[in-house]
């Protein structure tokens, strides 16, 4: 979750999980030709020439101005192959909210659990649980005939009792409702957690932030130009406000060694597709960002006093052969 | 003063934080986004290498270039170039940039937090409202 005081942004980040071909590509592709073409950005895909994600898919949704704040989503698919572990775990690196895509087709049921068994694991390395983290399950294919009930479903997979969602991504059926129901949960823990750390900020106000990276975006561009500058006033620096706050879990990350074999993964072709039908999700250049170039700026002086001393070495060695010239001509003549 | 067309900084969860230069023609989401991956990418190959990080990635296009570097454990200095400059020249400005902007974040990490900045009391309400206006079926 990123929240940006400066720009008045809120960005949270939605994965989209389960088994291979179980639909979350589709749900995403629904989603970009569904959603009005104001909030949504383009959906690029990295997938292999069969159409298979590779590496994830995204999508930007931009929800508009929530209590004076650009809320925006970020939708991303995690490849469903079973070799393309390490991939996905990367996809859920600062996860807001999960939906866990479900294959409802007979015979599916068990690379459903083996799929929701690999993101328990995969959100325990970044310290996260299903329990605290808002999920949501979404039965996928009920247009199909031989499927499970929905009992059978919830049995087999919903242990943490997280809301379900009937739909048929094909069709775009339950499409909305599940990622509306993911989002809304996204954005009360949010909200939950902001009230709750203010509190704790208050109560801990000496207590230095762990994981969490503030930087006020102009702060950030200025400070790499005044490298010599005195450090800012204790006064100043108390009333600036910090303008990107980035909440993590830190604790309980721990890099465990899981290495998938990748049988099967040779000959394939990755494509990056972006599609471009809508360039209106484009964001607007903003004041606050600013250059972060100006960190060459330090240089400036550096390279004007280099040529300083470099014209006066020449024009020393320049005078100092006159010289000798002189004195040798003295001396022949 | 690298000459560089433009300059974005990036988290590693694929979060633009702040841009500069000419990144109108660009859809910085999606670039964020496919850095982040790119870099996390590159991190788990330097992992099964044995290798702690690799600290600059480097894409050299026809007419432009990329070039990323890591500054501090979780943000990444990406940097759009072509022609008018060459490549030594934006690895040293970026080094610099990068060592300075880890020293800042880390300056500001450590200072207190005044609790002044959060989000308001209304906004689970107004984010329903807004879910339902934009996700009606």
């Amino acid at each position: 979750m990123q929240i940006n005081f400066a720009l008045k942004e809120v960005n949270c980040k939605i994965v989209y999980y389960g088994p291979g071909l179980s639909g979350k590509t589709t749900n995403l592709e629904v989603i970009h030709s569904k959603a009005p073409t104001t909030n949504r950005g383009e959906l690029t895909s990295i997938a292999t020439e069969g159409d298979r994600t590779l590496f994830f898919d995204f999508l930007p949704l931009n929800l508009g101005n929530v209590a004076g704040m650009k809320t925006k989503f970020q939708l991303y698919t995690v490849p469903g192959q079973v070799f393309y572990n390490s991939t996905r775990k990367l996809v859920l690196q600062g996860v807001d909210g999960v939906v866990f895509v479900a294959d409802s087709r007979r015979g599916k049921l068990e690379e459903n659990t083996e799929s929701l068994e690999n993101l328990k694991e995969n959100m325990a390395e970044y310290g996260l649980t299903l329990q605290t983290t808002p999920f949501v399950i979404q039965y996928n294919k009920r247009d199909l005939e031989d499927i499970h009930t929905v009992e059978e479903l919830d049995r087999a997979l919903n242990t943490v009792n997280a809301p379900t969602v009937e739909a048929s991504a094909l069709t775009g059926e339950g499409v909305f409702p599940t990622l509306k129901k993911l989002a809304g949960m996204v954005l009360e823990n949010l909200n939950r957690q902001q009230s709750s750390s203010v509190v704790r900020r208050r109560m801990l106000a000496k207590e230095p932030v762990a994981a969490g990276v503030k930087a006020r975006a102009g702060e950030a561009a200025a400070a790499p130009s005044t490298p010599s500058a005195p450090s800012r006033p204790a006064g100043r620096a108390a009333s600036e406000q910090p303008a990107v706050v980035k909440e993590h879990v830190a604790s309980g990350v721990k890099p465990v060694e899981r290495r998938v074999p990748p049988k099967g993964a040779s000959g394939v072709k990755p494509r990056v597709t972006p599609r471009r039908e809508n360039a209106s999700g484009r964001p607007a250049a903003s004041p606050a960002a600013r250059d972060v170039a100006q960190g060459e700026r330090p240089a400036a002086g550096s390279r004007a006093a280099l040529y300083i001393v470099l014209t006066l070495v020449v024009l020393g060695g320049a005078a100092a052969a006159l010289y000798y010239t002189g004195v040798l001509g003295k001396l022949l003549g | 003063m690298s000459d560089s067309k433009c300059i974005i900084l990036i988290d590693r969860e694929g979060y633009m934080v702040t841009k500069t230069g000419h990144t109108e023609d660009f859809d910085m989401q999606a670039i964020s986004a496919l850095v982040a991956g790119s870099y996390a990418a590159t991190r788990e190959m330097a992992r099964l290498l044995g290798e702690e990080e690799f600290s600059v990635l480097f894409h050299q296009g026809k007419r432009d270039s990329i070039q990323l570097t890591l500054v501090g454990d979780r943000t990444i200095l990406a940097t759009v170039f072509d022609e008018r400059t060459t490549i030594g020249m934006v690895r040293l400005y970026a080094k610099e940039a990068s060592q300075k902007l880890d020293k800042l974040f880390e300056d500001i990490s450590q200072r207190d937090d005044d609790g002044s900045e959060h989000i308001g009391a209304d906004f689970a309400k107004s984010a329903k409202d807004q879910l339902d206006a934009v996700f009606s079926d």
